[in-house]
């Protein structure tokens, strides 16, 4: 069918290179899946602190890494972070490397990308706390931060749990694109590969299938979740 | 009654929102054990008057005295929890945490507030549930009780800060006909037992019944307070004559 041909599928070399492509892939989108969430959970909360300057900076933040591409962001990360002086000398060879690697820029700038999507998520979520619960807190005496950390953010976290869904798995898709900083991941072995074989149709439908499986597991462990948090009662809820 | 024994002290408290003053130079004084019904036309700053109370709004002028706590003087929410372990309050929308059960609801505020110990408070919950008769709703949610059920959760929630005023906003009139006698029931048990309490009710029968004071406030103002008996038997005001019409 279509003269298909996945006998290169056989080559230790090939194998090797999938199996990191994959590892690189799935540790650059879980550490910035994490740093992601934790930058847009400080944001949500800074941003219910109503302060003015505050304020400002997160907003300021959100719309520069939200309102341009994430590719241009790895970019800029690669080449000002490991040019600006950032280096270091490799002791075992005495060359001057960047303190930075690529794999650290395409991390640090996702993480900014995804943060900034993610407090927008979660302040989505505090925003349409009802006032009338946030009432109740304060009637029974809870502080600000203690009102934010047991009322306010299990209420919207539950709330904003499918915006979140959404940027995770956008995030790791967004990964690809580390291939262009040259951060070894899927994408970039796939390239590595076709231009090795030349079976470009034969490689991308491998790597599409990986990124379905990949996703899915996402997509999949996040259903769980919304479903084991959901408010019991109220929709999915028990 | 003599002013100064009195727990709930207001003098002449003003607020507006915005260009609308809602309350219009309010004076009250509820003494200890007393059980105090608002009554009157929706905007007239019946509800205001009670987050006045506990400081969930803060006032233009005027004084609140609560026991010991001048209420008005008081800025932070910090400053404000021992008022607010004094004085608890119940809402129209019961406003339960939804991603707790019933039992958490109601120990969550002892002890992340007040930092009672958690086994102590965990037996005076369940006192409390069987008092409004939920013992079997202990570890049910909030979306999976009825509306009765909640309010009266919400209800053993305050009572679980050991306060010594509780105000009642509206709290049955969310509720269908049926499910109202079940709070009412337990709001007249409280009474009973003394504890001080402030309803703002639209439940003429009720506040007749178990009140000791009748307010009636219209734009702003009280313009009449009475006992029961007299108020509604022998309004003085024009303006209550005729929404006494209206309602009974």
């Amino acid at each position: 069918m279509l003269g298909l041909d996945f006998s290169w599928l056989g080559d230790a070399t090939y194998q090797q290179w999938l199996l990191v492509g994959v590892t690189n892939t799935i540790e650059l989108a879980a550490i910035s899946s994490v740093a992601a969430v934790i930058i847009g959970m400080l944001g949500a909360l800074a941003l219910t602190l109503r302060i003015f300057w505050l304020e400002a900076i997160v907003e300021l933040f959100v719309e520069f890494f939200r309102n341009t591409p994430p590719l241009l962001q790895m970019l800029f990360a690669y080449f000002t972070l490991s040019t600006l002086g950032l280096k270091v000398t490799d002791p075992a060879t005495g060359l001057s490397v960047p303190l930075l690697s690529a794999f650290a820029c395409a991390a640090i700038s996702l993480s900014l990308f995804g943060g900034a999507l993610a407090i927008e998520a979660f302040r989505s979520g505090i925003e349409t706390m009802p006032r009338a619960i946030i009432e109740a807190a304060r009637s029974l005496g809870y502080s600000r931060w203690s009102r934010f950390w047991r009322v306010e953010a299990p209420i919207a976290t539950r709330i904003c749990l499918p915006a979140l869904t959404n940027i995770l798995t956008n995030l790791f898709k967004t990964t690809s694109q580390a291939s262009v900083i040259t951060v070894p991941e899927l994408m970039y072995y796939a390239g590595q590969i076709y231009n090795d074989n030349l079976r470009t149709l034969e490689v991308m439908l491998l790597i599409l299938v990986i990124y379905v499986a990949l996703v899915s597991v996402i997509t999949f462990a996040m259903a769980r979740l919304e479903r084991w948090m959901a408010f019991p009662g109220y929709g999915t809820g028990r | 009654m003599n002013r100064s024994n009195a727990l709930i002290e207001i003098d002449d408290i003003r607020k507006s929102f915005g260009i609308f003053e809602v309350l219009k130079g309010i004076s009250l004084t509820v003494g200890k054990g007393e059980a105090v019904c608002i009554i009157g036309p929706s905007g007239s700053g019946k509800s205001t008057i009670l987050r006045c109370i506990n400081g969930l709004m803060p006032i233009d002028s005027g004084s609140i005295r609560v026991g010991d706590h001048r209420v008005h003087e008081l800025t932070s929410e910090k400053a404000m929890r021992p008022l607010r372990h004094q004085v608890a309050m119940v809402f129209q929308q019961y406003n339960l945490f939804p991603h707790r059960t019933a039992l958490e609801n109601i120990m969550m505020a002892p002890i992340q507030v007040l930092g009672h110990d958690k086994r102590e408070v965990e037996e005076r919950a369940r006192k409390l549930l069987k008092k409004v008769r939920l013992s079997e709703k202990a570890d049910s949610y909030p979306g999976q009780l009825s509306g009765g059920q909640q309010q009266r959760v919400a209800i053993a929630r305050a009572l679980a800060m050991q306060p010594d005023i509780i105000l009642f906003d509206e709290v049955t009139a969310a509720l269908d006909p049926e499910t109202v006698k079940e709070v009412l029931f337990t709001i007249r048990e409280l009474v009973e037992e003394g504890l001080t309490c402030m309803l703002v009710t639209h439940e003429m029968k009720f506040a007749r019944e178990v009140s000791h004071r009748v307010c009636f406030t219209d734009h702003g103002r009280i313009v009449e307070s009475a006992p029961p008996a007299e108020f509604f038997d022998n309004p003085q005001d024009a303006r209550l004559r005729e929404f006494l019409g209206q309602v009974l």
